[in-house]
């Protein structure tokens, strides 16, 4: 074989290795869910079935008509966990984003003695594991009755997510030029005015990822929830999921068709965000 | 007599340092004293009981915290060291990719969207030994007729969950390392191609060395949230069958909220935090040096 022909078979045989690796790991990112929604949508005796039947045989949405008619008839009180989820979760991401911006605009345009410091410091805060931290929480927050209600969880889940979001508004602020704010100012505006008109528009779509990545922080929260929320009142979906399990069962398919409705805002919510979420990272970190 | 006035970023930092600290530091302090005590749940008058490093004493001698520390210390460092490697060669393989990338960075992030708790409970279906998708995969392709007990045998459960944590953060590593390939300017390559280099050297000296300020950042990303194993090991074993995969974590909730020793989970607490600062600071600092090292080219 000349050299040639051998070459052409190298680049065929790589980019077919190479098709088939893509291939691969797609299948095994994507199954896992796949797997949990086919499963939401099978009769129980199919998901028992033994031997196990592949190709399933009958569809319904019978789990989701379960779950969504209330207490005592198979279901969980859905409604009030997916209103404590949402409600929890916008109301901390908005304060997170305020306190976040003003926090992320005075590291990305202010010169201050121990900036690095305090920016490891702030990271330094998100660091402390859930569980450890709803030992003290758990304590304080029974003295001050703030435990089973909405305040309490907003409050730990602002903190949560400040430092975090810090890092990504002070990157997408870095990202837009000086020069642009200080041109506004000649022109008569004060840096008030430079800030909402110019500055804060240009980096609105980072803002508004930063913002859905506090939210989803919020909505998938457990270490601290399952601790802090004790009935219908404050309990958020990730600790209503564990209400399909007993102590030995575990209703799979009601866990899987739960577990689809969380998925759904969260995946929405993620391919809006996407873009601008890895810019927001790179640039604050790396161009610092 | 005029107010000092205060500077733009201090008022500016202002209301986050009080959240954080009404949240997380004031906090943190009371249960730094608290591991001084022989606080319980069950007898709040122990609240007073300072025992001082008592607590920590029992710690250092108690064999099962020193089990489940190792433990925490394995899986990170195996579950870490995978997902760099795992993620470098996805991000490779995406960013090789001649159509549809936009697709595939999608189907990427399909992982990062998923709650650790759903996670855990997705791998604890999967691995079920009777009707999980896994078991029911070997059986039916004939490689094993026995029910493989993934989440029963301590070693086997390690690994599901040491997968699990695997499948749900590669793709951070994923994301940020193909933002590095893809920022990154093509006539290096070209130059080290044009000089007679194998692939593998352009990969060591030439891609590698751009892309690693990436991989540390997600490095430093991840370690801030570690302990987010804690959702994944909770759901899928519960640290049992006997404490067999018991993290960190998952004891510290034990003690505290199981046993209702509060002073003695409070002074472990106090371990798995250094542990995670540990991790973050060595990171930032990787960041940071790597972030000089090729400063000049930036």
């Amino acid at each position: 074989m000349d050299d040639n022909a051998s070459a052409r078979l190298t680049t065929r045989l790589l980019s077919i290795g190479h098709a088939v690796g893509l291939f691969l790991a797609m299948t095994v990112i994507c199954l896992p869910g796949i797997w949990i929604i086919l499963t939401s949508l099978r009769p129980p005796v199919e998901i028992m079935a033994k031997p196990p039947v592949w190709i399933p045989q009958e569809m319904n949405l019978d789990a989701y008509v379960a779950m969504f008619s209330g207490v005592g008839k198979g279901g969980i009180p859905v409604i009030e966990y997916f209103r404590n989820s949402l409600i929890i979760s916008v109301t901390s991401t908005v304060i997170a984003i305020v306190i976040g911006m003003a926090g992320g605009y005075a590291f990305a345009r202010f010169r201050f003695s121990g900036k690095s410091g305090w920016f490891l410091g702030l990271m330094l805060t998100r660091t402390v594991p859930g569980i450890a931290l709803s030992l003290p929480l758990f304590f304080v927050y029974a003295r001050l009755g703030i435990i089973d209600t909405h305040f309490g969880l907003i409050l730990a889940y602002v903190a949560l997510n400040i430092p975090f979001t810090i890092w990504l508004i002070d990157g997408f602020f870095r990202q837009v030029p000086k020069d642009l704010a200080e041109a506004a100012q000649i022109d008569g505006c004060t840096r008030w005015q430079a800030f909402w008109q110019v500055e804060f528009p240009l980096a609105g779509p980072g803002i508004a990822s930063a913002a859905i990545f506090a939210f989803l922080t919020c909505w998938n929260e457990f270490a601290l929830a399952s601790q802090l929320t004790r009935s219908v009142n404050s309990k958020t979906l990730p600790v209503g999921l564990l209400d399909y399990t007993a102590e030995f069962t575990i209703d799979w398919r009601g866990m899987c068709a739960l577990a689809v409705v969380m998925i759904i805002p969260a995946l929405t919510l993620t391919f809006i965000v996407q873009k601008h979420l890895v810019g927001g990272l790179t640039s604050g970190a790396v161009k610092g | 007599m005029k107010a000092p006035r205060l500077s733009a970023p201090v008022l500016l930092l202002t209301p986050a340092v009080i959240v954080l600290a009404a949240v997380v530091l004031v906090p943190l302090a009371l249960s730094l004293y608290s591991s001084f005590t022989s606080f319980r749940l069950t007898r709040p008058a122990s609240f007073f009981n300072v025992i001082w490093f008592d607590n920590y004493l029992s710690i250092l001698t108690n064999w099962d915290f020193w089990v489940a520390f190792g433990r925490t210390v394995l899986l990170l460092t195996v579950a870490l060291n995978l997902e760099m490697l795992l993620g470098l060669g996805l991000a490779m393989l995406v960013e090789r990719a001649t159509r549809g990338q936009r697709v595939l960075r999608t189907l990427m992030m399909f992982p990062m969207m998923f709650s650790p708790i759903l996670v855990g409970f997705q791998f604890k279906f999967m691995f079920n030994d009777n009707v999980g998708v896994v078991n029911n995969a070997l059986q039916s392709l004939g490689l094993t007729d026995a029910a493989i007990p993934w989440l029963i045998d301590g070693t086997l459960a390690f690994i599901a969950i040491s997968i699990a944590e695997i499948w749900s953060s590669t793709s951070v590593f994923a994301i940020l390392i193909l933002a590095g390939l893809l920022a990154m300017p093509k006539e290096p390559i070209e130059a080290a191609r044009v000089d007679g280099c194998t692939p593998w050297q352009t990969f060591r000296y030439v891609t590698w060395p751009f892309v690693m300020p990436f991989a540390y950042i997600a490095m430093t990303i991840r370690s801030l949230d570690v302990a987010r194993a804690y959702d994944i090991v909770k759901i899928m074993t519960d640290g049992g069958p006997a404490g067999r995969t018991e993290l960190l974590w998952t004891l510290v909730g034990r003690t505290a909220y199981g046993d209702a020793r509060m002073g003695m989970a409070n002074a472990m607490a106090y371990v798995s935090i250094l542990l995670s600062i540990a991790f973050t600071y060595y990171f930032f600092r990787k960041l940071a040096a790597a972030r000089t090292q090729i400063g000049a080219e930036w």
